[in-house]
C-alpha cells in the first residue's frame, strides 16, 4: 500500500475514533475499537494504539485504559496528523465566510430565479442575471420584492406610506404598480449574482 | 363501554408526524406560481401519475393512472416531466426546518418524518399543538408547499392523526381522545396494517382501530405476531417505535432500474442499460461503503413480463469491473433476442460493510488494489466533474436511443433553463423559481 493510502487509512481510523469519543463521550474499549474498524485481533489494536500514542492522538493510563489527547479537538487532529503542527494561518481562517454563507443568510427559504425582464436595469439587475431570492424573510419598504400583482408576477421595489403601497421600477420606461386587488409577496430579493465567464 | 378513553394521561410522550400534502406536484407550483390552483401532474416522462395535486385529484386523477387517460379525465392538465433533483432540496429543507425545532428527527421517506417533541414545552413555552402549528407554519412559508401534521402519544397514533385531515390539516391526539379518533377508522388503514392481516382481523370480528385497540393483552397474545403486538400498544397511546434519528446509510440492498421508451430489441442497448445500471448501484454503494456479495439482474419485456436471475459474487465487491463477466452471462441467460425489452434493472443484494471484507487466499490481490485505485480515482474525477465522468464502455451504447423519445423525452426545466457555470451533471444546490419577471 502506498504511503499516501495508508495514511488516508489511519485519518480514517483517528476519525471513527474520533466520532466515537463524540457522541458517547468515553473511550472506546479494546474491543470496540477492533469492532469499530474492523480488526480481528486484539493485538492488531494494540499496534494501533501505540502507534496513535506516538502521534499523540490518545494516550494510555496506569491500568492501559484510553484517555483522549488531540481527538478531543477534531479539528486539530487533521493538522497534526497531516502536517504537522496546526498552523496559526490554519487557525485564523476558521472565523472565514464561504460565498455560500456570504450570499444566503437562510439556507431552507433560499431560491434562485433567472431574471428575464429588464424592469430593474438601473438598479442593477440585467436579463440573464441571477437573482437570490428568501421567502422567510418580512419585507420592508425599499427592498426589492417579487411579487404578485393582480394576477401578474414582477421584481419591483416595494414601496410602502401609511397604507399606501405602491410597486417601483427601476427604468424609466415603466409605471409604477398600486395593487388595485390583490398583492402577494413571493420574497426579498437579497443578493444579485453575474457570473461573466 | 366505548365512551372510556384509552388513556387517561393526555401526553406522556409527544410524537409529532408530517407529511406533505402531494409532494412532488407542490413542488412544482411552489417554484411556478402560475401553477397554483390548477390540475398539476408530475411523471411525463413515466407515462404515468407519479403525483397528482389536489386540484387534480379533485378531477378524479389517480396515482399510476396511464397519462392517455389522465388527458380524458382532464384535458386542461398540466403534465411535467419529474424534477427530482428539485424534490430532494426540497426534502431536505423540510427535514432542516424540523431540526431547528427537535433534534430527533427521523427522515422517514422523501416526504415524510417523525418528530419527538416530548419535552420541549418548556423550551417554548408553549403547548405541543402550538408547537406543531408553529412547524407546521415555517415549513409552509419559507417552501411554499402544504403539509399536515399529526400529533400523538406514539408514531402509529401521530400517523392517524396526520392522515386525519388533508390537505393542509393538524391534528392532536392527546391520551384522552384516542378513542374518539380510532372509532370510525377501518383496521386497514392503520400504518403496518396491509391488506391481509385487515381481512384476518376482520374474522376475528374486528372491524374498526378502536375495536382492535380495545381487545386485551391475552387476546392479542394468542392471535398476532410481534409486529401486530406493537402496533396494538402503540393504538393504546404506549409507545414502542422509537423515532430514529441516523440518516439512512445501512442499506439490506441497493437497486437501479430504467426504463426506455420505445421499448428496444437492440441487444447492445439493453445491455448497456443493465451495465449502466450497474455502474450507478455500485456509485451508491461506494458512497456508503458497502460491497455486494450478490448480484440480481432482471429485464422487463414488452408484454410487461419480468424475467431475474440471482447471481453470486466471487468475492464481495463494489467495483463494475469485477462484476461485468458475471452481469453479461446473466444477462445472456434471460435474454430473448426475439422480443423487444422495455426496461432493466440491476440489485446489488448480500451488503456488507466495505472495511470489514476479508480476502481470501485465492483472492488476487494486485489485481483488487488496481482496481481500488482505480475506482477511487473514478470517484475523485465524479466528485470534481459530475457523475459519469468516467465510465464503461459497455455502458456507452445506451447512447444509441434517447431514454425515451417522443412526448415522454421532454426534460424538466431546471436542466434545460441553467445558469452560467451549471451544466447537465452539476447545478447549484437551490431550487429555482420559474417566474417571468
Amino acid at each position: 500500500m502506498s504511503y499516501d493510502a495508508e495514511k488516508e487509512k489511519l485519518n480514517n481510523r483517528i476519525k471513527e475514533i474520533s466520532n466515537f469519543y463524540s457522541t458517547n463521550s468515553r473511550m472506546p474499549s479494546y474491543s470496540e475499537i477492533g469492532e469499530m474498524l474492523g480488526l480481528k485481533s486484539k493485538n492488531a489494536v494494540s499496534k494501533l494504539v501505540v502507534k496513535l500514542e506516538q502521534l499523540e492522538v490518545l494516550r494510555r493510563d496506569g491500568k492501559g485504559r484510553l484517555i483522549p489527547g488531540s481527538i478531543a479537538f477534531p479539528l486539530k487532529v487533521l493538522g497534526t496528523v497531516e502536517a504537522g503542527f496546526p498552523s496559526p494561518a490554519e487557525e485564523e481562517l476558521m472565523d472565514s465566510l464561504s460565498l455560500d454563507d456570504f450570499l444566503i443568510e437562510n439556507q431552507t427559504a433560499t431560491f434562485l430565479l433567472k431574471v428575464s425582464g429588464d424592469s430593474m436595469i438601473e438598479a442593477g439587475i440585467l436579463p440573464g442575471d441571477m437573482v437570490i431570492v428568501n421567502k422567510g424573510q418580512a419585507p420592508k419598504s425599499g427592498d426589492i420584492v417579487i411579487a404578485e400583482v393582480d394576477g401578474e408576477w414582477t421584481m419591483k421595489y416595494l414601496k410602502k406610506r401609511g397604507d399606501d403601497i405602491a410597486l417601483i421600477p427601476a427604468n424609466p420606461r415603466f409605471k409604477p404598480i398600486r395593487p388595485k386587488n390583490e398583492l402577494k409577496i413571493g420574497g426579498v430579493v437579497t443578493a444579485v449574482v453575474r457570473k461573466y465567464q | 363501554m366505548d365512551s372510556h378513553p384509552l388513556n387517561i394521561r393526555s401526553w406522556p410522550r409527544a410524537i409529532l408526524h408530517l407529511d406533505a400534502d402531494a409532494f412532488f406536484a407542490s413542488c412544482e407550483q411552489a417554484l411556478n406560481p402560475e401553477l397554483k390552483g390548477k390540475p398539476v401532474i408530475t411523471g411525463k416522462e413515466r407515462g404515468i401519475v407519479a403525483a397528482a395535486s389536489y386540484e387534480a385529484k379533485a378531477r378524479g386523477i389517480k396515482r399510476a393512472m396511464r397519462l392517455s387517460d389522465v388527458k380524458k379525465v382532464c384535458p386542461d392538465a398540466v403534465i411535467l416531466p419529474s424534477d427530482y433533483e428539485t424534490y430532494s432540496l426540497f426534502s431536505m429543507r423540510i427535514f432542516e426546518i424540523l431540526k431547528r425545532f427537535s433534534p430527533v428527527v427521523e427522515e422517514y421517506s422523501i416526504d415524510e418524518a417523525f418528530v419527538d417533541l416530548t419535552g420541549l414545552r418548556r423550551n417554548f413555552h408553549c403547548s405541543y399543538g402550538e408547537i406543531a402549528a408553529k412547524m407546521q407554519e415555517t415549513v409552509e412559508k419559507e417552501l411554499g408547499i402544504n403539509v399536515s401534521v399529526g400529533v400523538g402519544l406514539s408514531k402509529v397514533l401521530a400517523k392517524v392523526g396526520s392522515k386525519h385531515n388533508k390537505p393542509h390539516g393538524l391534528t392532536l391526539i392527546p391520551g384522552k381522545e384516542i378513542h374518539l379518533y380510532l372509532e370510525k377508522l377501518p383496521v386497514e388503514k392503520i400504518w403496518g396494517i396491509g391488506a391481509n392481516t385487515a381481512a384476518f382481523l376482520n374474522k376475528l370480528g374486528i372491524k374498526t382501530a378502536l375495536e382492535f385497540a380495545r381487545r386485551d393483552e391475552e387476546f392479542v397474545k394468542e392471535h398476532f405476531s410481534k409486529p401486530y403486538r406493537e402496533i396494538w400498544s402503540e393504538l393504546n397511546g404506549k409507545s414502542i417505535y422509537p423515532v430514529t434519528t441516523e440518516s439512512k446509510n445501512s442499506y439490506q440492498s441497493i437497486s437501479k432500474t430504467k426504463t426506455f421508451t420505445p421499448p428496444s430489441r437492440d441487444e447492445n442497448f439493453v445491455f448497456a442499460q443493465l451495465s449502466k445500471n450497474l455502474e450507478n448501484a455500485c456509485i451508491k454503494a461506494r458512497r456508503h461503503k458497502l460491497s455486494a456479495t450478490r448480484l440480481i439482474v432482471f429485464l422487463r419485456r414488452q408484454d410487461f413480463r419480468n424475467v431475474g436471475v440471482e447471481l453470486k459474487l466471487n468475492r464481495p465487491t463494489a467495483y463494475p469491473g469485477e462484476m461485468l463477466a458475471i452481469l453479461k452471462k446473466g444477462f445472456k441467460s434471460i435474454y430473448l433476442p426475439t422480443t423487444p425489452h422495455r426496461q432493466t434493472g440491476v440489485v446489488l443484494a448480500g451488503l456488507e460493510s466495505e472495511n470489514k471484507v476479508q480476502l481470501t487466499l485465492f483472492d488476487d490481490t494486485a489485481k483488487i488494489e488496481k482496481m481500488s485505485k482505480i475506482y477511487n480515482t473514478v470517484d475523485t474525477l465524479s466528485k470534481k466533474f459530475g457523475k459519469h465522468t468516467v465510465r464503461h464502455a459497455s455502458s456507452l451504447p445506451t447512447k444509441l436511443q434517447a431514454q425515451h423519445e417522443g412526448e415522454r423525452g421532454d426534460v424538466p426545466e431546471r436542466k434545460v433553463n441553467m445558469f452560467k457555470g451549471e451544466n447537465v451533471r452539476q447545478r447549484l444546490g437551490l431550487p429555482v423559481l420559474n417566474v417571468n419577471v
